[in-house]
């Protein structure tokens, strides 16, 4: 009896050390650059692209042949800086974001979140005639776009 | 899932304990040998951690030495006294805990002994209390889009922490040979108070073992000890 008692303490013990209490339900957690689109005359009303191809440099391309008023990219965590090219018809349009970078922890499951901070925008002004802001204090969530961009 | 466990636990305590009583009385009614049993300090270790730290990989080291001294029939003063060092995998971090830990209160013996027999079921109450680093190795930010690879972040950060816990246990100790014991315990931790570090999380604590979400942890130990006798009563 008491064996039975001590084995299945033992064995019991072992299911313990392996199972996770918690699950990362934050999503997503280190937050996407949101670019909304509008049109360059009338400011205030959206403007969707048509045939846009999005890719950062030196990488593969992330959207392909986009009609949206609204782009959501994620930056690189590895680096102070992000070049996207942004084309439309074939005519590229280079923006560059600038920031530094503070990583906030957030849960034991979720990790840490990087925070972007002294964001700097700039464009190679092409297809986009502008954009606002210029600059940000920091990139924390997701809740609305952070650039307007005009065309 | 874990109330589930402990409910199977209390179901063999319960057993155990009534199938002893009727014999026990039989005995008292026929024979008027007055039966003693020692009273004294039993020095023991906890031999679950070694081989802990053997088996488990993220498991460094550990050791637990564990003392109680009897102070009248059924209740017993009890501390453990333990250094671990552990380190935790997440997906996203790695730290390692190391410390050492002491644990104090006491035991009730709820087993009704017959003839001569020394043997325990006990219910314990222990207040715990533990200092120990603990270093964040290793994180990486947590990008949910695999479109910029993540580079992990090797600067060992070490902060110095302590944490204080209450603690229920269950337990039992059988003696095997003369004032030699085995036993095995569970606990069941309440975190009353941890430190935690700038910009993270105390996720395991020496003594306390995982801090869950709740504030809550586990324990088990598996022990040796020997009775050193003072007295009998």
């Amino acid at each position: 009896m008491k064996k039975t008692i001590v084995t299945l303490l033992l064995l019991l013990m072992i299911i313990w050390s392996c199972t996770k209490d918690d699950f990362c339900t934050q999503s997503p957690v280190t937050p996407n650059l949101i670019l909304r689109f509008y049109d360059d005359i009338n400011r205030g009303d959206l403007k969707s692209t048509s045939g846009l191809y999005v890719w950062a440099e030196n990488k593969d391309t992330i959207f392909i042949n986009q009609a949206t008023d609204s782009l959501v990219i994620p930056l690189n965590t590895a680096s102070n800086q992000t070049i996207y090219n942004l084309s439309e018809g074939n005519v590229v349009n280079q923006f560059t974001i600038n920031y530094t970078i503070r990583n906030e922890f957030v849960s034991r499951s979720c990790g840490f979140k990087s925070i972007y901070e002294n964001v700097t925008f700039s464009s190679s002004s092409t297809w986009i005639t502008d954009f606002t802001p210029t600059t940000l204090t920091s990139i924390e969530n997701q809740n609305s776009a952070h650039v307007q961009i005009f065309h | 899932m874990y109330r589930y466990f402990i409910s199977i636990i209390f179901c063999f305590v319960v057993v155990s304990t009534f199938s002893q009583e009727p014999t026990k009385k039989i005995e008292e009614k026929n024979d008027s040998i007055v039966y003693t049993s020692p009273y004294g300090i039993r020095l023991g270790i906890d031999i679950s951690k070694p081989i802990k730290a053997a088996i488990d990989g993220d498991y460094n080291t550990g050791l637990e030495i564990i003392a109680d001294y009897r102070i009248s029939k059924r209740f017993f003063i009890a501390a453990e006294l333990g250094f671990e060092d552990e380190t935790t995998q997440e997906d996203y971090s790695n730290s390692t805990a190391k410390g050492s830990y002491i644990r104090l209160g006491f035991n009730y013996n709820a087993y009704e002994n017959w003839l001569d027999m020394n043997n325990e079921i006990f219910v314990g109450l222990r207040y715990g209390f533990s200092v120990f680093d603990q270093t964040l190795n290793s994180y990486s930010p947590n990008v949910n889009n695999p479109y910029f690879p993540t580079t992990p972040i090797n600067t060992p950060v070490t902060t110095s922490l302590n944490s204080h816990w209450t603690e229920f246990m269950f337990g039992l100790k059988v003696e095997t040979f003369k004032n030699f014991f085995i036993g095995a315990s569970f606990s069941y931790k309440v975190l009353l108070n941890v430190k935690e570090p700038d910009n993270f999380k105390t996720l395991y604590s020496p003594g306390f073992n995982r801090i869950f979400e709740s504030g809550t942890g586990f324990g088990f130990n598996y022990t040796l000890s020997y009775l050193i006798p003072f007295k009998k009563k």
